[in-house]
């Protein structure tokens, strides 16, 4: 009991101090900075350098990575998040600041590499001797530093004035522009101490932990959940959700298995949202609501007209038909393609609910995890035919999504799409956990190809063209939703669900459906995957998957269908073509989301088809006149 | 007479200690084109937002067409056939005007989802069918030319008749109209009182919040006055006009006119 206590505190004191920087940065913008954890990684890493390859001392090097880490926090808010929250919605917040973790992981990980790194305790390895309990040295000073950042950031937040311009801007961010309070520059600052408080957390942590590039979302997500059971932007709260949710996680792992420790988390993540969506110290501040219908986003309008239209889809589907003639067989660019296309499935799925619905999903990896195990493992285990299998992942996953979007009806915005992290989260804890069943960590092998009756499909050129059949089948039943009432009415959800609701709209039967079309295709991509790679393994399907496709479908176009596409393409095909690519896949992942939420809103494809039918537009403009009512029969 | 559209019974509304709505009860005639006129905070888009249950009475009962309105939600609300315009136009962004309208239709369309993702022959004709509606709706208030322009880049005063039309399409009983002259100049506003008399003469009741007084006085069949949330005056425009305690409410107290 007693050593199971003090370890959790330590934990939890650490989830703490994470949970503090979000806390802080979610009380002053409303944002929930999912980069959070990256800094505690940057920080611990620089101070690996500064220490043992530099041969700093330990508080010169302490010193020295806290400065470095801050400063690159203010020089990445400075250029991203500062310019990013003026312009985006919430909910397209919280996906730039899964960017900017993508980018972060993907930095370290050019200048660091993948391995592990381990801290010296700061003050020797010999745990101390306290009425009994053997208490690492390293302890004292993470309880002691989690203690001055919370009493310093107390003091700071509720006895300066610069406190109460932080909290103005949290309160009400337009009246205190008017009152003279630098938004922008309280909004950096929050950034910037969110960063050094995650730098000063991975530094004291590091010790008892090994750290690796990505690292940074586990911190992430124990931090944040930690402020969701705590209550979102309330200090206490973050404190006592992470010593609580450090001591749970510490009983998990004593008593059940350390393989379930992050489910357990998760769950109890899932029951808090459920439960007491504002945590267990609600702040009552309410900030901007969340949904991704702000008035703030101006959303252009992109489609190529009639003619052009089929024009162009006829040229694009003979193409993708003569495409294997021109790759090289031995090449693996093929496989590139099939995959590509694989993926696109999944993201086709995630642009219906994202793109037309305007929900975000950050767990469309854990519904492929469920097509691509459960496809899997009924063919492995249980002989059962591919196309069968394939079909029990999808009623499963659609099992899954009502059970989730039922459960989760009453939640609103950021909380629904943290709702669906945690479930890809679980997912991927029980894929992991359930060695027996999955293969665990290292992953089930020998799965067959996919096949239809006795027809198999086991070369990259007849998935290829199964694969593409299935695109063109999907993406024509797609677009005739879309073209429709359905697709109408989803567009009309996502951009004013209040006016919507006044026409006599079922907001939340349409965001059902919206959530089952995107489980039922994510299930099947993940199927395919399975039967294409005859291998998975939990890290194939998890929430990195599901942050890839979310930046694949923004910078390939959202709400266009097939302009996601482009950015499968572009993602999945470069590292192929250009193998040095494949080091900095990551950060390049995390620099194009963040940049294409900022410059390219209706992404390539809306950019491209924009600077195609510029000539139309250009014509219309001269059709127009001022006064709508007055000059009806001046009507061309 | 014919049964009222819509009736109002006692209906109080409290913001903590501010009593937007006292006691107001009224009666809105089946066809009628009631204007609900006020100053600024009088409770009249308050009123609105109670009869579509945006958010709850503190008491009273509100029926339309002898339906109880208090226990439904907004969409069964507009289920019944009571649709309403917003104060500030409330277009959908990221849509052309076309399919603004279309959405309001979406209640007549029979084929379900998987019928339209088949590109069923049914599905597509409905289609067809619902578009024709939308363009004559479009056209009545004058935004034809604009249908595949972005309805976000609409002038106010065009959005806020592209909201009626697409309350329109949603084939009300009554509408509710939330100041749908805000915006428009004085010849706009003209061609506005002849498409509310048009409607009204279709057989859709009418309540219309506004300010503009030569609107209101020129088309409503009956005037009724909100001020500091209490039914102050109800009846005939030219009685409106001659009521004490109207231009009180709007002019101020008689001595300081005298």
């Amino acid at each position: 009991m007693g050593p199971i206590i003090v370890g959790g505190l330590l934990q939890g004191s650490v989830f703490a101090i994470v949970a503090l920087g979000f806390a802080l940065v979610y009380r002053v913008t409303g944002v929930i900075n999912l980069s959070q954890g990256a800094f505690c990684i940057v920080g611990a890493l620089t101070m690996y350098t500064l220490e043992l390859t530099l041969g700093w001392p330990v508080p010169l090097a302490a010193l020295g990575a806290v400065v470095a880490t801050t400063a690159f926090g203010t020089a990445l808010g400075a250029a991203t998040f500062v310019p990013a929250l003026k312009r985006l919605p919430n909910s397209s917040m919280l996906m730039l600041t899964a960017g900017l973790l993508t980018l972060i992981e993907g930095a370290v990980l050019v200048v660091w590499g993948s391995d592990p790194y381990d801290l010296p305790a700061f003050s020797g390895e010999a745990p101390a001797d306290i009425a009994g309990l053997r208490v690492p040295t390293q302890g004292f000073w993470i309880a002691g530093t989690a203690m001055i950042v919370i009493l310093t950031l107390w003091y700071v937040l509720s006895r300066t004035m610069l406190g109460k311009q932080l909290r103005a801007c949290a309160e009400n961010p337009l009246a205190a522009r008017l009152m003279g309070i630098d938004v922008a520059r309280m909004t950096l600052l929050s950034f910037t101490l969110a960063a050094m408080i995650g730098a000063i957390g991975g530094i004291v942590v590091a010790p008892i932990t090994s750290l690796q590039f990505d690292s940074g979302q586990f911190f992430t997500i124990f931090g944040f959940i930690a402020v969701a059971i705590g209550g979102m932007g309330s200090f206490i709260g973050a404190v006592v959700g992470g010593l609580v949710l450090g001591v749970a996680e510490q009983f998990a792992a004593g008593y059940i298995s350390s393989l379930f420790s992050n489910a357990l988390a998760v769950i109890l993540l899932l029951l808090i949202l459920l439960w007491r969506p504002s945590g267990l110290f609600a702040t009552g501040v309410v900030r901007r609501q969340d949904v991704r219908t702000e008035q703030q986003i101006h959303l252009g309008i992109v489609r190529f007209r009639g003619r052009d239209a089929v024009m162009f889809a006829v040229l694009a589907v003979a193409a993708l038909l003569v495409l294997p003639w021109f790759v090289p067989q031995s090449s693996g660019l093929l496989s590139s393609l099939v995959i590509t296309g694989i993926l696109f499935i999944g993201v086709l799925g995630l642009d219906i609910l994202m793109g037309y619905a305007g929900q975000v999903s950050l767990g469309q990896g854990g519904f492929m995890a469920i097509g691509g195990y459960t496809a899997a493992i009924l063919a492995v285990k249980y002989g059962w035919p591919p196309l069968l299998g394939t079909a029990a992942g999808i009623v499963l996953s659609l099992v899954c999504a009502l059970v989730l979007s039922v459960t989760t009806m009453r939640l609103r915005g950021v909380y629904l799409a943290l709702a669906t992290l945690a479930f890809g989260l679980l997912v991927d804890s029980l894929a992991t956990g359930m060695m027996d069943v999955t293969g665990g960590p290292s992953g089930l092998v020998g799965i067959p190809s996919f096949s239809i009756g006795s027809f198999s499909f086991a070369s990259p050129l007849k998935m290829y063209y199964l694969v593409l059949v299935l695109i063109i089948g999907l993406v024509l039943l797609l677009l005739g939703g879309v073209r429709s009432s359905f697709g109408r009415v989803l567009k009309a959800i996502r951009t004013d669900q209040m006016a919507a609701t006044a026409l006599n709209i079922d907001v939340a039967r349409y965001k059902v459906a919206a959530f089952a079309i995107s489980a039922a295709l994510a299930s099947l991509s993940g199927s395919l995957y399975a039967f294409y790679f005859h291998y998975l393994a939990p890290e194939m399907v998890n929430t990195s998957r599901s942050l890839e496709m979310i930046t694949m479908l923004v910078i390939g176009g959202e709400g266009t269908l097939v302009g996601s596409l482009v950015g499968v393409a572009l993602l999945t095909l470069l590292p192929e073509i250009f193998q040095p690519f494949a080091l900095y896949k990551r950060l390049a992942e995390g620099a194009l989301l963040v940049l294409a939420f900022q410059y390219l809103p209706a992404g390539i494809y809306g950019f491209l088809a924009r600077w195609l039918s510029r000539f139309d537009d250009r014509c219309a403009r001269r059709r127009r006149s001022l006064s709508p009512l007055l000059s009806k029969e001046e009507s061309p | 007479m014919s049964a009222a559209a819509l009736k109002v019974v006692k209906v109080s509304k409290r913001f903590g200690g501010l009593a937007a709505i006292s006691d107001v009860s009224l009666e809105v005639p089946d066809g009628s084109l009631t204007a609900l006129i006020g100053p600024n905070g009088a409770g009249k888009t308050t009123l609105f937002n109670l009869l579509t249950n945006i958010f709850p009475s503190t008491a009273g009962e509100m029926y339309f067409y002898e339906t109880p309105l208090n226990r439904l939600s907004p969409k069964q609300i507009a289920g019944l056939g009571l649709i309403r315009t917003f104060q500030t136009a409330r277009v959908f962004p990221g849509m052309t005007v076309l399919e603004n309208v279309l959405v309001g239709g979406h209640n007549q369309v029979c084929r379900n989802a998987v019928q339209q993702m088949l590109w069923l022959p049914s599905a597509r004709r409905e289609e067809r069918e619902l578009t024709a509606r939308a363009d004559a709706f479009l056209d009545l208030v004058g935004l034809s030319r604009f249908r595949h322009d972005a309805a976000t880049d609409l002038p106010m005063g065009a959005q806020k008749l592209l909201e009626v039309s697409r309350a329109l399409m949603a084939r009300p009983r009554m509408l509710l109209l939330d100041e749908p002259a805000a915006g428009l100049n004085d010849a706009e506003t003209a061609e506005l009182a002849s498409l509310l008399r048009a409607v009204r003469n279709n057989g859709v009741t009418v309540m219309v919040v506004e300010h503009n007084m030569s609107l209101v006085m020129g088309v409503a069949d009956r005037v009724m006055v909100l001020d500091a949330g209490i039914l102050v005056a109800s009846g005939s425009p030219q009685e409106i006009r001659r009521n004490a305690r109207v231009i009180e409410a709007y002019v101020g107290q008689q001595e300081v006119l005298a």
